[in-house]
């Protein structure tokens, strides 16, 4: 086992916890002490996976950095040692068992997690380092100090079990970041959102998952919540593309008041595919940046202002068609007759123009109680626009419903 | 001026540059990309022989109905063809997707933006275009000013697609940066397509046979 701490003593309520969420990524156990400001990952099943200790630690302090955090970090084998090393700075890592006694020998008594009063009376009788401290008979440190104290440096040592209550990754995310002040423009509201998902991303690579869909509510003082769901085509993991969808969005949002609190919530995560692999096809390339257009202009027109048709199996032409979200490929049955590229609302016609062709019969929607027995006809405009025009059998009218364009 | 020399020896040539292929000619400005129009008569006047690509077409049918968006139909097919999509932006009514199938546009291939504004609309097809990740874009505008034309212009050429804008007949009055611009009117059993103006191009004018069926 090999323990990396991190020692980040910030302000924010929540955020060890959501530490703890986006931590997942480099490590399966992750355990946290919002006492002590503490964050531990278990890292020695993961060095082989990011391809050595500089590596991973790298990539933790570049994570670290989005997130705008400063932490101190430890590394040693067990939990104690390595919160030892954070807490002082102690960059070096200490990667065996047996150099851990010398590593820590000259590290000040005040150092370790041992009750103040016991420090104040070791010191007082000459004890000012770990190292002075280990040399002392156990049984008579015991005997003075309390269990608590040897228990202490055994764990410490490594000499018996630390057993720590793994961080258990909750199955829906959800975060939750108060404003210390009232936010008012849409700008203050970006570096904690950005850092919201930066940490969902760590999350969503722990859990080698992805989303389609995130909820933001904005709670105001005297306001319903400012509510908004980004969608994306694609399952999406990635913080840089899920902050610009979402500054698109905020920026187009009407604010009723000032923002106390974000909420940020996924209900449902998908399977993540390496989507590194397809961009070796220059046609799926093509439609990795279709997709992240398509979030794009959702983003900034709205879904359902973005639209993909689809054919209904309906004899009726209004009702042959319609928006889906995701198309499947369709096909018209063999020998469909010609129809226009512009299909209109019917506006009823006075003057009729010059009628081409025999009229095609579309009878259709009687079980439904609608007669719509029409014929239609392709039609010829004096000005030379060709319609689609049919006559209702029932009451004689004309329509035109399509344009030739 | 180039230099005596090189002119004189020119003249030396046993053949015309003309015969060679691939050599710049005088009359076109810069070699440009294209993808036929799918009518010879058609590609004869657009420089490149095709709709160019990364650049902006102008299209402005004097009126509606008369195969304004047919005229497309092939370069549209071989886009879809080849695994692109199109965009219509804005259309003034609904693409009807029985029609789009029997053109040979497979409906995953085909998106519809229905942009509640112009300036949406333009912002729309601005983005798809500079992106390059549609084949072709057709943009439904009445902007009359220059500027957005000229933004539209831009992003065509850096996505390397081909971009349309429909443009209503009064503003033939404004000049336009568009690369290409065409007037479309009705003709007996026939599209007139007249070439108004074509960057590196001959221009002039010719009837399709559009809407063959009937």
């Amino acid at each position: 086992m090999l323990w990396l701490c991190l020692f980040s003593p910030v302000q924010e309520k929540h955020a060890l916890k959501a530490l703890a969420g986006w931590a997942g990524q480099f490590s399966s156990f992750v355990s946290f002490d919002t006492e002590r400001w503490l964050l531990w990952l278990e890292i020695g099943a993961s060095l082989r996976y990011f391809g050595g200790l500089p590596t991973l630690l790298e990539k933790v302090m570049e994570g670290l950095n989005a997130l705008g955090l400063k932490a101190a970090t430890g590394i040693a084998p067990t939990p104690e040692a390595a919160a030892l090393l954070a807490r002082q700075m102690h960059t070096t890592p200490v990667l065996q068992l047996d150099h851990l006694r010398q590593a820590i020998a000259s590290l000040p008594l005040g150092a370790l997690a041992i009750p103040p009063a016991a420090i104040g009376g070791l010191q007082a009788s000459g004890v000012m380092t770990a190292g002075e401290l280990l040399a002392l008979p156990r049984d008579a440190l015991a005997r003075r100090w309390g269990m608590q104290l040897t228990d202490y440096l055994q764990r410490l040592l490594g000499e018996r079990p630390d057993p720590r209550k793994p961080y258990r990754v909750p199955q829906t995310y959800y975060r939750r970041f108060d404003f210390a002040e009232p936010v008012k423009t849409v700008e203050g509201l970006l570096f904690p959102l950005r850092r919201i998902l930066y940490e969902l991303q760590g999350y969503l690579r722990g859990r080698d998952a992805a989303l389609q869909a995130l909820n933001v509510a904005l709670r105001h003082h005297d306001h319903a919540d400012t509510v908004l769901t980004l969608r994306t085509t694609d399952p999406q993991r990635d913080a840089v593309r899920l902050f610009a969808l979402l500054r698109e969005k905020l920026e187009r949002t009407q604010l009723p008041g000032a923002v106390m609190e974000i909420r940020l919530s996924v209900a449902h995560f998908v399977a993540w595919r390496d989507t590194q692999l397809h961009l070796w096809d220059e046609a799926e390339h093509h439609d990795a940046s279709w997709s992240d257009l398509l979030d794009k202009l959702r983003a900034r027109l709205g879904d359902q202002a973005v639209r993909r048709l689809g054919l209904r199996d309906d004899h009726r032409p209004e009702k042959a068609w319609c928006v889906e979200d995701n198309v499947a490929a369709a096909d018209l049955p063999p020998a469909f007759p010609d129809r226009p590229l512009w299909l209109l609302t019917p506006q009823p016609i006075q003057r009729l123009p010059r009628l081409l062709g025999k009229p095609e019969r579309i009878e259709a929607g009687w079980w439904t109680g609608e007669d719509s027995s029409r014929d239609y006809y392709i039609a010829q405009t004096e000005e030379g626009s060709r319609w689609w025009l049919y006559r209702e059998a029932a009451t004689a009218r004309w329509f035109l419903q399509g344009i030739w364009a | 001026m180039p230099p005596q020399s090189l002119i004189s020896r020119s003249r030396t040539l046993p053949f015309s540059p003309d015969e060679i292929p691939g050599v710049w000619r005088g009359h076109e400005l810069a070699p440009v990309k294209a993808r036929s129009t799918g009518y010879m008569a058609l590609d004869a006047l657009l420089p490149g022989g095709g709709w160019p690509i990364g650049a902006l077409t102008e299209l402005v049918p004097l009126i509606e109905g008369i195969g304004e968006v047919d005229v497309l139909r092939t370069a549209l097919k071989r886009l879809c063809d080849e695994k692109r999509h199109i965009v219509f932006v804005r259309p003034p009514y609904i693409p009807y997707a029985p029609a789009l199938l029997r053109a040979g546009l497979p409906l995953p291939r085909v998106l519809w933006i229905d942009a509640a504004h112009d300036e949406d609309a333009r912002w729309a097809a601005e983005q798809t275009l500079r992106e390059g990740a549609a084949g072709a874009v057709l943009l439904w505008s009445p902007a009359a000013a220059d500027r957005p034309l000229r933004r539209l212009q831009l992003a065509a050429e850096e996505g390397q697609s081909l971009a349309f804008i429909y443009r209503p007949a009064v503003t033939l009055h404004n000049s336009s940066p568009a690369a290409l611009r065409i007037v479309l009117r009705p003709a007996p059993g026939a599209l007139g397509v007249e070439v108004l103006k074509a960057r590196g191009g001959r221009g002039g004018a010719v009837l399709l046979p559009v809407h063959a069926c009937a």
